[in-house]
């Protein structure tokens, strides 16, 4: 193993970020200074949350709550190594799934004097600094703080090498994951044929589907102190699996069992070896594998006029809204937004779970679960599709600068697509919430057209600053799309245009929530019949405002951007 | 009849001028080749025929429209072929050339001729339902020029259009040029390789630092260059005074 080869791979590694942030970024990340004072700080303010906790158990006199509170403290330790190591796992292969579109070169490895071993140790490396090492040390930190006022030191010790060792354990598994999704995906693709690229989204949903479950229902599912008592246990019940170890010596030390804190030391650093043999062994295999490539169609090529025509959509513009239809289901950057709606309806449903605990949901918690899943996700798939459509051209942007495409024709053609993928989401997600909640038919009607005007005006206002964002860049690991400041500034319009669409129907959605309370008599209490109306109407004319004006700043925006054709360097 | 006309079109990046007041008239029908050094400006100029760049001063006037009045009618009328091109990479050969037919309004039984006459002349017939990511180089710039020209475009802008062509389909693509200049159409096209230059092109301009250094026929710049039994390679590197390269070499090797 050459060590400078590996110091060297893992440099590049970090240097790799510099496609991701800009110059100024750049500058702070890899000032090694910088580096060392985000360790350093991340070390005193995690000494600081331990000590104001120390502190917090020195004050209490009552020796009934100070045994409560040390033996949670121990149950906490014991159980921390295999949370960090649950947590770690879920959010890399999650992260790791989104950026498998980018194709990370590691080529140079055919000629270049590098060993696979030594790639393999410094990619491994390379994903623990960063995040996963600050908040290991502040963790750390914070644990042998709050351990000296508590009397534990020899524990918070020996926690925090098991700590860092999960977080190791963590990335040689990702390491070895990493290549063996890629090899699946290649399988996948080859044995689906034509069917890959729906194989390849439904697959990938259902990903993320099962670890957001998991996710959530560590989260929700039960308290935080549950989880920790439970993660306790469950590790001494499952001894025989090797990623539970690192807990089990925390535990043996605890009851002084010393050789089988000896033995669970020795089979640990064992595994962790075994493990990252395995994962160079499988770089060897799968590292350099690429994927076959998708076919999508054979036989005789039939164009067709199509529905879009007859919707009385020109050729150009039902073209460019296939192709962006495409664009979402087969580019794995933009798989992204079918997962929003998903989650927004697992998570407030495994909430609600244990809120009910088992017994019928409260009628406030209901509507407001109507409310949420009716509005949020359609509403929230315009504003986020809406600011990334134009800069999803990426590089391809040429081709419609070089086309004959009309500002109009490329606002209405972009403005459509999202539009009606945002409805579909609404539609789908109100259906659900409708199931779920049982509201009356005339609430479904009157949530879905609210959803109809959100949708139509966020639509265009995120259209209109993903014009004037738009970031064409495909560097690695992902398309850019567009510019952080124009995302954020998208989302606050958004908020607070939405928050005005659907401020007529505030009172209507408060005296369903929350029939039995007076919120404000003057107001609430003496609500004509009619006023779901009138207040339907001017929620409907702010949103038909909003989407006019914005319409013609798209307009204009789009003007500008075909005009100076950004993106096209000379 | 003029095809394209350039008047003291210049384009500055910061400190660096892309194009220095230029200068350009190309006939319609002809077969223009743009020659220069990498930086003296070939792309930009093909860039602002398209309207792609907007020029600092002067004019650019296409197929007798100012690109700025209407760049859309322009663009209609043009085929463009662009350096190191990038294509929608999730789509399918086949649903790229169905997108381009499309955009320019093609009606669909001549799209589809088109289409199945092409890909079987360039050999991609049977990997046209494959996405464009699994393409070779050579396959996607096939593609590209598939593209450029399905439309019957009265202009075609070609950024080193055989870069990465097999043999036969070089040879195709410079058959049908040939021929669709016969039929009209005007060519444009910038390239690294002189003997294609000098095969292929009517007229060649040598740029160099954004400027014209010469304009002419094969004739017309062997007389410039005082070699009239030169080549073009020899004439480019001598009007662009980079012809002695013996020192550099030299200097390599030691």
């Amino acid at each position: 193993m050459n060590w400078k080869n590996v110091l060297l791979l893992v440099t590049i590694n970090i240097k790799s970020y510099r496609l991701i942030r800009g110059s100024q970024f750049r500058r702070f990340r890899e000032h090694r200074l910088m580096v060392y004072a985000l360790y350093v700080g991340a070390c005193f303010i995690g000494g600081l949350v331990g000590w104001v906790i120390g502190n917090f158990y020195a004050g209490v006199s009552d020796l009934t709550l100070r045994g409560l509170l040390y033996q949670g403290a121990t149950q906490l330790f014991i159980s921390l190594p295999t949370l960090a190591l649950l947590y770690s796992l879920i959010f890399t292969q999650m992260s790791q799934v989104q950026r498998m579109g980018a194709k990370v070169t590691i080529q140079p490895l055919y000629w270049f004097p590098i060993t696979w071993k030594e790639h393999t140790l410094a990619s491994i490396i390379a994903s623990i600094l960063g995040a996963p090492l600050t908040i290991t040390i502040f963790v750390g930190s914070s644990i042998f703080a709050a351990s000296i006022f508590i009397g534990l030191v020899p524990l918070a010790a020996l926690t925090i090498l098991a700590l860092l060792a999960s977080v190791i354990l963590a990335s040689v598994t990702t390491e070895i994951l990493k290549s063996v999704q890629t090899k699946l995906g290649g399988v996948v693709t080859k044995a689906a044929g034509r069917a890959a690229v729906w194989v390849r989204l439904f697959g990938t949903l259902l990903f993320f589907l099962v670890f957001y479950l998991i996710y959530f229902s560590l989260y929700y599912a039960v308290t935080p102190i549950g989880l920790v008592q439970s993660i306790a246990d469950v590790q001494l019940a499952l001894w025989f699996i090797p990623y539970v170890w690192l807990g089990m010596i925390l535990f043996t030390f605890v009851s002084s069992l010393w050789l089988e804190m000896l033995v669970l030391s020795i089979a640990s650093l064992i595994f962790i070896y075994a493990l990252f043999m395995a994962a160079v062994r499988v770089n060897v295999r799968f590292g350099l594998y690429e994927i076959p490539s998708i076919r999508i169609s054979s036989g005789a090529y039939i164009p067709k006029a199509g529905l879009l025509a007859r919707l009385g959509f020109s050729s150009l513009e039902a073209a460019i809204i296939k192709k962006d239809f495409r664009s979402v289901t087969r580019r794995r950057e933009l798989m992204y937004i079918f997962i929003f709606p998903i989650v927004m309806i697992i998570a407030p449903l495994l909430s609600s779970m244990r809120t009910a605990g088992g017994t019928q949901l409260p009628a406030a918690f209901s509507s407001f679960m109507f409310a949420y899943l009716t509005l949020l996700p359609g509403a929230l798939i315009a504003v986020t599709l809406g600011t990334l459509i134009i800069g999803s051209e990426g590089e391809s942007v040429w081709f419609l600068y070089s086309s004959p495409i009309s500002s109009k024709s490329l606002v209405r053609a972009k403005y459509s697509f999202v539009a009606l993928f945002s409805l579909v989401v609404a539609f789908i997600c109100s259906t659900v919430s409708g199931i779920l909640t049982g509201p009356s038919p005339r609430i479904i009607i009157i949530g879905l057209i609210e959803a109809l005007f959100l949708v139509f005006s966020l639509t265009m206002v995120s259209l209109t600053f993903g014009i004037k964002g738009a970031d064409f860049r495909e560097l690695p690991p992902r398309p850019r799309m567009i510019r952080p400041v124009w995302g954020l500034i998208n989302m606050v319009v958004c908020v607070a245009i939405g928050l005005a669409i659907i401020a007529p129907l505030i009172p209507v959605g408060l005296r369903l929530m929350f029939p039995s309370i007076d919120l404000a008599p003057s107001l609430f209490s003496g609500l004509p019949e009619y006023y779901v109306y009138v207040s339907l109407l001017a929620s409907g004319i702010i949103a038909v405002v909003v989407t006019w004006v914005f319409y013609r700043m798209a307009v204009n925006s789009a003007e500008g951007l075909l005009l100076k054709a950004v993106g096209v360097e000379d | 009849m003029l095809a394209v006309k350039l008047m003291g079109a210049s384009k500055r990046y910061s400190d660096v001028i892309a194009v220095d007041y230029l200068d350009l008239d190309i006939e319609k029908g002809e077969i223009f080749g743009l020659l220069g050094p990498n930086g003296s400006g070939k792309s930009t100029t093909i860039k602002m025929m398209l309207g792609l760049v907007k020029p600092d001063s002067g004019s650019v006037n296409v197929l007798g429209i100012n690109i700025e009045d209407d760049p859309v009618a322009v663009k209609r009328k043009i085929g463009y072929v662009p350096e190191s091109p990038r294509l929608y990479e999730f789509l399918t050969g086949l649903e790229f050339l169905d997108f381009t037919g499309d955009v320019y309004g093609m009606e669909i039984e001549e799209k589809k001729k088109r289409i199945e006459e092409f890909l079987k002349a360039l050999d991609l017939e049977g990997r046209e339902g494959d996405i464009i990511s699994s393409y070779s180089e050579g396959m996607k710039q096939k593609v590209i020029i598939i593209s450029a020209i399905m439309h019957k475009p009265e202009l075609l802008l070609l950024d080193e259009p055989l870069s990465g062509l097999d043999p036969r389909s070089a040879r195709i693509v410079k058959d049908l040029l040939r021929q669709l200049a016969s039929q009209g159409v005007t060519t444009i096209m910038s390239t690294h390789i002189l003997e294609i230059a000098q095969a292929m092109c009517d007229r060649i301009a040598i740029m160099y630092e954004g400027r014209l250094l010469a304009l002419g026929t094969m004739e017309e710049l062997r007389q410039k260059a005082r070699m009239p039994e030169s080549g073009l390679e020899d004439i480019f590197l001598k009007l662009t005074g980079t012809a002695d390269v013996k020192p550099t070499v030299e200097a390599l090797l030691k």
